[in-house]
């Protein structure tokens, strides 16, 4: 199979300080993958390069087989329509309904009419189990997981290939959050997306990810499944997965 | 068979519809894959089968469409039945066929009537007219309270408060009575000059001036400025839930964050009219010299002789009023922003609206109160 995102010697600065050291990985199409690491290790900034935000000083960036950092404008907005992005706090239009805020994609890069847009909206508020009136609120009137559900929504209205997710279970209750990881491995199976997940907290997400990077002093310090983690040497991950043990064991 | 674009083919096999769908069944192609469905002219019949061998790629979007039409149709689930098609695709119908029941939710904002929209709108302010008053008493409070210990107001925040309200207002307040007064000096002058009265346009202008123009424009221009500020800042704090984790610290969010601005709103304003009123004065001074042959001297002379000090005062002691107003109401909508973006614009308008409105209503019943009082 082959690579949905490839990411090869990734440096950033910001001044003096020096984020990402040369990280590199790749992610093949259909895998679920999460990217790991402390507070501070530049995994949100990591995220930002792949998705054309932030320029890293030096390395190269494949997603979905273009160079994000030698597209031209129109190329990387074309890109853009082939992945989903889920930011962290839902980033819904709050002044947009949440029926509006799921039809945006489709208002701004199809020419779909209204009457078979507005049904769309319907589908994909079903498909992240949303009840079909949550259309008429307000962002604003959600709670944080339906607001995230909404996010998922919006981010997956125009058949994404790949899907980045960041931090998608904080703020979320355990339940709320296991309830959010399985609606991703359900949907990612069915529609054979590429996941690939931004977080801090593996626990929620040790049942719906295929492996694991680790990322820790601007460098990839473990790549590989779970299982395989947690027998590794590294000090930070065996802090990381001990400091976790007490309630696996609970 | 007929004529669909190469989506999608209709054949009759031993007594059941079979439709071939063909090529990539994909969003890009929705529209053409709608056409396509909708030219098949189909009817009701016992049994569909949807053969899925000739799909190079199909996803949600285009599936959920196929099977909305043929829901359209009539079709029960046990009417229709599939075949060749791949497990990935398999998986994706099931999908969404058990998402299938949704009402189609509607992408517009539901626009009101006239008639509800004038209701809605004096419903929400007679509410808002209330939480002011509400929000009145808590101020008055809280006021008194520091009344009867002083020590507790917040000096930093209000002197900080004051430095943005007051002192960077000076020169934009300074440049607008200036001109003011320049203008209306001019255009006295030009009436003035025709009865040989050029004297007449210093008191003119003193009078204009100090009693109205300069304390109405500070109040206009504190509103649009600070009021602007305090309701877009407390709105954004409310935002980011700093209004709750004042009133968590066992502070209370009126004394932290509303006393500090009126303190400072209320003692900047009166001097910034004083600013005004110099100011003002300047302009009809410059405007005398240059086209009505008043000298600058002859100009303060007969200012002393005709301008009493009650009037100065007068002006100023309005201000006060108008600042606190100005103040509480920017404060209030800023209180009263909800957790999206959205209002705090809606608020920081609305504060604007407001004050200015109220400063000029307040204006008019000082003018006739102080008729009453022989002022």
């Amino acid at each position: 199979m082959d690579a949905a995102l490839e990411i090869d010697g990734i440096v950033t600065r910001f001044g003096a300080q020096r984020v990402h050291d040369g990280v590199s990985f790749s992610v093949r199409r259909g895998e679920v993958v999460a990217l790991i690491g402390g507070s501070g290790t530049g995994k949100s900034v990591l995220l930002k390069e792949i998705i054309g935000l932030v320029r890293p000083a030096a390395g190269t960036i494949r997603l979905l087989g273009s160079d994000v950092w030698r597209s031209s404008p129109e190329e990387l907005n074309a890109l853009r329509r082939r992945f989903g992005m889920l930011f962290q706090d839902g980033a819904l239009f709050s002044s947009l309904t949440v029926a509006e805020n799921i039809a945006v994609p489709f208002r701004e890069n199809t020419d779909l009419p209204m009457d078979l847009i507005a049904p769309l909206v319907g589908f994909k508020l079903a498909l992240v189990g949303l009840a079909a009136d949550t259309g008429l609120k307000m962002p604003a009137q959600l709670s944080g997981g339906m607001r995230k559900r909404v996010a998922l929504a919006r981010a997956l209205a125009l058949e994404p290939e790949i899907l980045f997710l960041d931090e998608p279970t904080s703020g979320l209750d355990p339940v709320g959050a296991r309830a959010f990881d399985r609606l991703v491995r359900v949907l990612a199976d069915s529609l054979g997306l590429t996941v690939f997940i931004v977080t801090h907290d593996l626990d929620t997400l040790l049942s719906i990810i295929e492996r694991a990077i680790v990322l820790a002093g601007g460098r990839v310090i473990a790549d590989g499944s779970v299982d395989a983690l947690g027998k590794s040497a590294d000090p930070w991950i065996q802090e990381y997965f001990s400091a976790r043990a007490p309630l696996a064991g609970a | 068979m007929s004529l669909t674009g190469g989506w999608i083919e209709h054949k009759v096999e031993e007594g059941a519809s079979v439709l071939y769908l063909t090529g990539a069944w994909r969003l890009a192609h929705l529209a053409a894959i709608a056409d396509a469905l909708g030219s098949l002219r189909l009817r009701l019949q016992e049994r569909f089968i949807l053969d899925g061998s000739r799909l190079t790629a199909l996803d949600t979007a285009a599936g959920f469409t196929l099977f909305r039409y043929l829901a359209g149709l009539g079709c029960s689930e046990s009417m229709v039945s599939t075949r060749g098609f791949g497990p990935h695709h398999r998986q994706l119908l099931g999908l969404v066929h058990e998402n299938m029941r949704c009402p189609p939710a509607s992408a517009h904002s539901e626009h009101l009537g006239l008639v509800q929209r004038v209701g809605a709108g004096v419903i929400a302010l007679a509410g808002l007219l209330r939480t002011h008053n509400a929000f009145l008493g808590a101020v008055a409070l809280d006021t008194l309270g520091l009344a009867r210990r002083p020590g507790r107001l917040r000096v930093r925040e209000t002197v900080s408060q004051f430095e943005a309200v007051g002192l960077d207002a000076i020169p934009i307040v300074a440049l607008v009575t200036f001109l003011i007064g320049v203008v209306f000096a001019y255009l006295l002058g030009v009436q003035a000059r025709r009865y040989g009265a050029n004297i007449f346009v210093v008191d003119g202008v003193g009078l204009a001036v100090c009693r109205e123009l300069s304390p109405l424009l500070a109040a206009v221009i504190v509103a649009g400025r600070s009021g602007a500020a305090f309701t877009a800042q407390l709105g954004t704090m409310k935002v980011q839930e700093e209004v709750d984790a004042i009133s968590t610290l066992g502070l209370s969010p009126i004394h932290v964050l509303v006393i500090p601005r009126l303190v400072a709103i209320v003692v900047a304003l009166p001097l910034l009219a004083f600013v005004g009123d110099v100011a003002g004065i300047a302009g009809g001074m410059l405007v005398g010299a240059w086209q009505l042959g008043i000298t600058p001297g002859a100009f303060i002379d007969r200012l002393h002789a005709t301008l009493p000090v009650d009037y100065l005062i007068v002006g100023l002691a309005k201000t006060p009023v108008f600042a606190a107003v100005i103040a509480l109401i920017a404060c209030r909508m800023g209180l009263l922003v909800a957790r999206d973006a959205r209002s705090v614009g809606v608020n920081t308008t609305s504060t604007v609206v407001q004050s200015i409105v109220w400063v000029i209503v307040l204006d008019a019943v000082f003018a006739v109160l102080f008729q009453y009082l022989g002022i």
